[in-house]
């Protein structure tokens, strides 16, 4: 389902922050990314919701280059992709409700279907009970779950989640693995970037890790760090 | 078709969310823009009012030229053709001395010793005249001399040019005064106005910046993005055009009493009536244009991806 070819991403001033990394991604699967912080993952996440384009090789979804989408295509393109983030990203002046809706206002899909779908949405990852509330009214996992909410809506074939959890308290956390997992568990591709050791040792999930710019290690049902185990457990 | 409607009439309601949600920034950006156009526009209504007031007074400007009694009628007619011919001339009357001396009577009527004075004479006192309009005043001059020059000179008794002539010239340096200063002051006002609209727009558009980033990455196309701010600005416009009118209206009332009988013998309030509309289009149009042209301009540098 995604593939990654020979992929490199280099920024202006010759920082190199990707290098050529080759990666295929089945449809269904629940990869977690890890690694240092600027190692890479959030550039990778970014050629994948095509917010960056690769500097040299292709990165494909479905069999398509997303070099090939023109710009003006490129909206409908993202609306197969639901993206959370560390920082949320909600819009500050709408409600938990509008948040979620304005994914859909801007597909075009009409207002019965949004009335109706908005609602369902947000009883899946609890919310139901705050849909009038603006983000400042909310806890950091009540905004992460609206997230979830706007990324699921569209009902993606893929999730990518960068640092979903590095705001939040360990029972926030731990619920919105399990929302993940859920929504994994229905058949959707979920790419998780994070520095939890303990989330990624308790998914025992498929396992990248990502250094300078390299993938490292690949491993199915892998650990936070196999590699450097003794290094890990000194610190 | 139906989903670019949908579409529209969502980004309308989007963009008229933004305005009152962000009801201080949208009170400031309004402001600025009718503080602006409040400058231009009353700049605007003092130079045309004051030249219609100047352009007033410049009709009532005449110049007359009166005959030797023993001059004829049809021979002053004569003259008077031949005058009507010069291209600076607007306008020319003939007032025979019988008609003056109505005039001259019903100018009086009130003062019984100019009666009785005028009684003394067996025959009538006053002069046949010509009474000339130029186009414009500085034309008077030209007018003079040629008919002191004319052919026709010797049956002239006298032109009552000289009195008027400072008159006369001191109302064209006000003229050329008033327009030069309307004109100047109307650019820099103009200028100062655009410059300050634009960047309190750039600025309210600075504070949606992430915004912009986050609606792009739920897939809203650009246009989708941009609409809403469009119409943000135009409801900036719409706002701040009818605060101006509103302003204007109070500034006249103000100086209603000051100005009495001074534009077309009315005061500045009858001009703002009379021309509400006018006025009313205008602060439209240009806080429209002003509104989402700055708003068009300050968005497209964060909408590059």
């Amino acid at each position: 389902m995604l593939k990654f070819e020979n992929v490199s991403k280099i920024y202006p001033g010759d920082f190199v922050a990707l290098e050529d990394i080759n990666l295929k991604i089945e449809q269904g699967e629940f990869v977690s990314i890890v690694g240092h912080s600027g190692a890479g993952k959030s550039t990778l996440l970014k050629l994948l919701y095509a917010e960056e384009r690769p500097t040299s090789g292709i990165v494909s979804f479905n069999e398509r280059s997303l070099d090939s989408i023109n710009r003006k295509h490129l909206p409908f393109y993202r609306r197969n992709v639901g993206t959370v983030f560390q920082d949320f990203k909600l819009l500050p002046q709408k409600t938990a409700y509008e948040n979620v809706a304005y994914a859909l206002e801007v597909a075009g899909e009409p207002d019965e279907e949004i009335a109706q779908r908005v609602p369902e949405i947000l009883d899946i990852v609890g919310m139901s009970n705050k849909m009038g509330k603006y983000p400042r009214q909310l806890s950091g996992g009540e905004q992460q779950r609206v997230c979830m909410a706007r990324a699921l809506v569209h009902h993606p074939l893929l999730i990518i989640a960068d640092e979903p959890t590095g705001n939040l308290d360990p029972i926030s956390t731990w619920e919105i693995i399990q929302l993940l997992l859920k929504i994994n568990s229905l058949g959707t591709t979920i790419l998780l970037a994070t520095h939890n050791k303990v989330i990624v040792d308790k998914l025992s999930r498929r396992v990248v890790e990502i250094e300078d710019g390299k993938v490292i290690r690949d491993n199915e049902k892998g650990k936070y760090s196999s590699v450097r185990v003794g290094a890990q457990s000194l610190q | 078709m139906e989903m670019k409607i949908t579409k529209l009439q969502r980004t309308f309601k989007e963009g008229l969310n933004n305005f009152y949600r962000n009801g201080w920034l949208s009170f400031a950006t309004v402001s600025i823009l009718a503080i602006s156009l409040y400058i231009i526009s009353s700049t605007a209504i003092i130079s045309v009012a004051s030249s219609i007031a100047l352009k007033n007074i410049q009709d009532k400007i005449d110049v007359r030229v009166y005959f030797n009694p023993d001059v004829e009628d049809n021979k002053i007619q004569e003259i008077k053709n031949k005058l009507a011919e010069y291209q600076e001339i607007k306008a020319i009357n003939f007032v025979s001395k019988d008609r003056a001396l109505e005039q001259f009577k019903i100018d009086n009527a009130e003062n019984p010793k100019i009666k009785t004075a005028l009684d003394q004479f067996d025959e009538n006192p006053l002069l046949s005249s010509l009474v000339i309009n130029a186009k414009s005043p500085d034309q008077y001059d030209i007018i003079v001399s040629a008919i002191s020059g004319s052919s026709f000179a010797g049956e002239v008794s006298s032109i009552d040019y000289k009195q008027n002539k400072d008159a006369i010239n001191r109302l064209i340096t006000i003229i050329k005064i008033v327009e030069q200063v309307g004109l100047t002051l109307g650019i820099v006002f103009i200028f100062i106005g655009v410059l300050i609209t634009f960047n309190a727009i750039r600025l309210t558009m600075y504070a949606h910046k992430q915004e912009f980033e986050i609606m792009r990455l739920v897939g809203a196309s650009n246009i989708y993005i941009r609409m809403p701010f469009i119409f943000e600005g135009i409801f900036y416009g719409v706002s701040s055009a009818v605060s101006v009118i509103l302003a204007l209206f109070i500034t006249s009332k103000f100086l209603a009493p000051v100005t009495q009988g001074s534009i077309s013998g009315g005061d500045v309030m009858d001009f703002y009536l009379g021309h509400f509309f006018v006025i009313f289009g205008l602060l439209l149009v240009s806080g429209i244009a002003l509104g989402t042209i700055s708003a068009a301009i300050a968005i497209r540098r964060y909408l590059k991806i």
